[in-house]
């Protein structure tokens, strides 16, 4: 049941999906790995949507070299953990909701412990190892898991339901080379928020999910593209013969 | 078979069947750093690609 405060902090999407449709965020946990460039519209916006309760990890301090994307932190922030610095930032947008920050490294050790319970994981990290544990973990525990890359003016979104879905090492079977990368803002900004309407429709089950579609955007020649991608039976993740 | 690169460029290739790998060497692409569409469907290295296909390489966004 909704309080008369959030009846009227969500009055203009309760007319798209009625109160009913708002419960379901307000019911929701979701994890958010990764408090960057990507993690900072997601947390922003599944913040102010009314998501219930959001975990948020991030292993870094906030750095000067941050701010031209990281758009949850501010200058004031530099050498606060992002963790905590997302935690605030989130809580001040949205009070009524439970903001858990998670100050370390997503590992396959901690990984079970951090989506326990969880209604879905975003993909906000900014590395293919720790996407690929992300990946499993979804798998394993059948938990839908909101993929989403950026480099340059580029960037890439998939929605993955384990079981339903190509898997992420179906579609990206390597771990591209580690490297510091070129990006503007506004791509991950894009792309992050691409990723938040992706849960939002997936927590209130309406419209159509970016389900086998691998989004493309490429934001030099304003040009978006959706591909079809399929499960590669022979993926150590979810195929045939999977781990 | 016709071959776009991630810098949008496009190249017609003899109709014989290849192996996308080939494909991907045979242009300079790093398997790890890019995703290979067929005709629309995303396919493994080890597919072979036909005289009519349109292979479409496109570069894998890894940052967050």
């Amino acid at each position: 049941m909704l309080s008369p405060d959030e009846q009227r902090r969500y009055s203009r999407q309760i007319m798209l999906f009625g109160e009913e449709g708002q419960e379901k965020l307000k019911d929701a946990t979701i994890f958010i790995a990764g408090a960057g460039g990507l993690g900072s519209p997601i947390a922003l916006y599944l913040a102010a949507a009314g998501v219930g309760k959001i975990i948020i990890a991030d292993n870094d301090l906030v750095e000067l070299s941050n701010l031209n994307r990281q758009i949850v932190h501010s200058t004031p922030d530099i050498g606060e953990r992002k963790s905590e610095s997302a935690r605030q930032k989130m809580g001040a947008i949205n009070p009524g909701i439970i903001i858990e920050g998670h100050h370390g490294t997503i590992d396959s050790e901690n990984i079970s412990t951090l989506i326990k319970d969880t209604d879905g994981i975003v993909d906000a990290m900014d590395n293919f190892e720790t996407r690929y544990i992300l990946n499993k973990a979804a798998y394993e525990k059948k938990i839908p898991l909101f993929h989403g890359g950026i480099h340059g003016f580029s960037g890439q979104a998939t929605t993955i339901i384990p079981g339903r879905t190509a898997c992420l090492r179906c579609i990206f079977p390597h771990a591209p080379p580690k490297e510091t990368f070129p990006v503007l803002g506004t791509t991950a900004g894009f792309i992050g928020v691409l990723q938040a309407n992706e849960v939002i429709k997936y927590l209130i089950g309406t419209g159509e999910l970016l389900e086998n579609r691998l989004l493309l955007w490429d934001g030099e020649r304003a040009e978006l593209d959706t591909i079809e991608v399929e499960k590669n039976p022979s993926c150590p993740i979810c195929g045939n013969n999977g781990e | 078979m016709q071959v776009i690169l991630p810098d949008k460029s496009r190249h017609t290739l003899p109709q014989d069947p290849q192996d996308i790998r080939g494909i991907l060497l045979k242009f300079g692409c790093n398997p790890t750093s890019v995703i290979v569409i067929r005709n629309g469907i995303v396919v493994p290295e080890d597919f072979t690609a036909r005289e009519d296909d349109e292979i479409r390489i496109i570069s894998v966004s890894h940052g967050g």
